[in-house]
Order: C-alpha cells, then structure tokens, then sequence
C-alpha cells in the first residue's frame, strides 16, 4: 500500500512516518504542503530550518535524500499539484495539514484521505466536538474516516473508539492527548484497510450533529467538568 | 440533577445576570427613532433586577407551537410585531394555517446567500409568525441558520469586524435562534447566543433599518436562559 502523509512540517510527518514502519508492505511518503497565502521562499526557508534546528533533523534529511519527501510549492488544489500527487500513484492519504480538500485533491488518492477526528462520528461533527461531547455528558473518542469536501461528512467510518481523558487537568491537555494519538490511529486504521473482509461502517449524517465552536460561558463549564472528572 | 446539569445552569445563570444587569441596560442610552424606542424602553425595564422565574412566570406568549400559526391581522410587518409581542410576553392573536413547504424555502435562501436584503425579507415573510421557526418540520431551515451564524457571519465578524455583516440579518436570525433555544434540551441553539453575547461589542447599537431588533434578541436570550435555569431548579 502506497501511503502519503499530507502534513505542513517534516517534524509533524515525522512521528507518523516512523509508527507506520511497523506495517506490513506500507510504502510512505511525505507530503509537505504550504499553508495558504505562504510564499515559495518562505516555504522552502521554513522546511529547512525546521530540519537544521528542530529534533529529528538528521532523520528528515535522511528521508529527504531517500526520496520521500515530496515539497509543494503550490497548493494542494492547484493544476501542478494535481498531476505531481497523481503521477505518485498513492493509495491511501494522511491527513497532517491545515488545509481543507477540495474534492480534485481527494481524488488523487485511490481510496482517499484519511482523517482521525477527535470525536465519536456519526454523532459529533464540527468544531470542538470533544467539548461538546463531554458538556452533552457523552463520551470521548477518535475516529479515522475517509474525508469528503463537506465538514466530517465522509461516508467510510474506518475506526472508531472511545477514549479516557480522565487523566487530563484542561480541554487543552485533553485534545493534546487526543491530537498525539494520531499516529497509533492511523497505524491501526491502514492495518484494518490490509485486512481480510474488512467492511467501513458508514457514518449517517442523520445519526448526528454538526457542532460549532463553543461559547466561552460553556468552555468554562467544559473545564470544571474535566476537573471534576480527575 | 446531576452535577454536569448543575454546572450548566450556574453559568447560564450567571451569564442571566450579567445580561440583566449590564448588556440591558445599554438599551436605554441608544437612540433607535421615536416609533420604536417605547419598546426598547419597555424591554430594559422589563428584565431590570427581574429572576428567571419570574422572567419564565411571563412567558405566556411563548409557548411551544404545535402546528403553524399566522396572525390574525394582515399588518404589512407582522414579524416585527409578532417577534416584540414575543420579546414582552404579550398575548398573541393568532390563527392556526397551512404549513408551508420547507423544500422550495431552503433553494431560496440558498439562492440568497450574497443577498442579505433578500434574505432577511424571505425570513420575515416566511416567520411571520416567528414561533413557527420553532416547528419540527422547520429542522433544515434552522440548521442552515446556525450554520450561517456561527460559520459564515462568525467568521466574517472574527476576521473584520462587527460592521462586516448585515446588522439587520444578523439580528433576524439571532432572534429566530433565541426562540427555538428556549424550547430544546439541544444547547448548540443556546449557545450560538452565548458566543454572540461574547462576540458583539458592548454597547454596540446595530446600524441597520430595524436597529431595535437588538431590544427583541436581548429579550428573547434572557427569556431563552431562565427557561434553561426553571427547567434545572
């Protein structure tokens, strides 16, 4: 399986990369890409000092030389883009960037782009759908789903799971963790993929909600729920 | 009550009275024409030092529909009076009628979504009656709203400023919000109200023709939180 990892840094890529290596035949690569409005110099200034000063520098410079690391210059969506993403053959995206998928760019994968949500799906889709679903009284979770061009309304549900955060003192440490288990997730999401009769559940739009971001006046509830919940 | 709804209802409560006591009484030193300015003097009196209870106590006039209802006299504005009747628990007069399609509606405001003018016209006419906006089958016009609200408008207003928007439009929709968010344990509805409490700047008047319509969303919120704060006590 011929995997790309959209992400906007090789150290955010990075930790993906190296959890995947323990997947049989995943062939990886990185896909840098440019947050809106970033010039190409900046682009390229920016990945490079990122690899020269951050942690993990001799390893992105590895990945670099061993061809892995693809840069775009120009966005996800652009012609250029279009034809590198699909000359690449891949089966399967990553979703590491923060950019949203116009439909052309999904298409560039074969199966199409993965995303782990911090949220239990159908039920949660939107902004801030871990505070929601914790001032609702609901349970926390991640699910890997492969994206469409709406807002978490992609049809295939790979994995979903519930997921204790009672070790967590703030919303912000609670989505931290929830964020850092993406790597783990889309091991076991391609790992899923790879096996025999595996059937997608399907996330049912009718099933659930889109959630907004969170008035202050219920962030603050959300907060004393998380501490009362240690 | 659980100790989750237990904190949800002391901040609604707070924020109840942060809404009274300040946000309100803003009210009285805006100029809004001398038509109208009565009923934004009568809304800042009528939530002056009042509780939930007794806010709720007055809610004669807004009770859950059940079937869609129109008013009863053929006066060229009826949301407006419909919605400030509402806003001052006043009784209504109204007539049961036929519901009308949401389907067509839904394209119309879709079609109207670089026409705010359009758009707030389409919405008085259909919600004539602004209780009907409350309706089961109104689910897809009110999740288009909230959409509009807390994506489109949000953002607008985060990036640029309040004058970004529509005044008018906004408030229209903010009041149709507050009305439903008064009748349904789904807090998204209640919430978009407290996001705009947070986001509208204090002491803003709103620029637009119907500028008192902010008198009537300050009534319908507050109305909108005590029911909140009863149904918990």
């Amino acid at each position: 399986m011929r995997t790309g990892i959209l992400a906007n840094s090789l150290p955010a890529a990075l930790k993906i990369y190296e959890e995947l290596k323990t997947v049989p035949d995943c062939d990886t690569f990185i896909l840098l890409c440019p947050m809106p409005d970033e010039s190409r110099s900046r682009v390229l200034l920016k990945h490079l000092a990122r690899i020269f000063l951050r942690r993990g520098g001799l390893k992105s410079l590895r990945l670099v030389f061993s061809r892995k690391v693809f840069l775009f210059q120009k966005p996800l969506d652009h012609p250029k883009t279009l034809a590198r993403l699909k000359a690449l053959k891949l089966d399967v995206g990553l979703h590491k960037a923060g950019v949203i998928y116009r439909e052309t760019t999904i298409n560039c994968f074969r199966l199409g782009i993965l995303n782990p949500h911090i949220g239990i799906l159908p039920a949660y889709r939107g902004r801030n759908v871990m505070e929601w679903a914790l001032l609702e009284g609901e349970p926390v979770g991640i699910t890997v789903f492969f994206i469409d061009s709406g807002i978490d309304t992609g049809e295939r549900i790979i994995l979903s799971e519930e997921i204790d955060i009672s070790h967590c003192r703030s919303i912000e440490e609670a989505k931290q963790s929830l964020f850092n288990l993406d790597a783990v997730y889309f091991r076991r999401a391609l790992e899923l993929l790879r096996s025999e009769n595996f059937e997608h559940k399907l996330n049912d739009r009718r099933q659930g909600r889109r959630y907004y971001v969170m008035s202050r006046l219920f962030q603050g509830v959300v907060e004393k729920l998380i501490e009362a919940n240690r | 009550m659980s100790a989750r709804r237990k904190l949800i209802s002391n901040a609604l409560k707070e924020r109840f009275r942060e809404l009274c006591d300040k946000r309100i009484q803003n009210l009285g030193e805006m100029a809004f024409g001398s038509e109208v300015m009565p009923f934004a003097e009568r809304v800042r009196k009528l939530l002056s030092n009042v509780s939930p209870g007794q806010l709720v106590e007055s809610m004669g006039g807004m009770k859950m529909p059940r079937f869609w209802q129109e008013a009863e006299s053929n006066h060229a504005n009826n949301f407006l009076a419909t919605l400030f009747a509402i806003a001052l628990a006043e009784p209504l007069s109204l007539r049961p009628a036929e519901h009308p399609p949401v389907e067509p509606f839904i394209q119309l405001l879709a079609a109207s979504r670089t026409d705010p003018e359009q758009r707030i016209q389409l919405l008085m006419e259909r919600y004539s009656c602004p209780l009907n906006f409350a309706l089961p089958e109104e689910e897809e016009v009110r999740e288009f709203i909230l959409t509009r609200l807390m994506a489109n408008d949000r953002a607008r207003i985060e990036k640029d400023s309040i004058e970004a928007v529509n005044s008018d439009d906004l408030m229209v929709k903010l009041s149709l919000v507050a009305i439903h968010a008064a009748h349904v344990p789904d807090l998204r509805f209640l919430d978009a109200l407290n996001y705009y409490d947070e986001l509208l700047p204090v002491g803003w008047q709103p620029r637009g023709k119907q500028g008192v319509l902010l008198a009537a969303y300050f009534a319908l919120y507050a109305r909108a939180l005590a029911t909140w704060i009863q149904e918990d006590n």
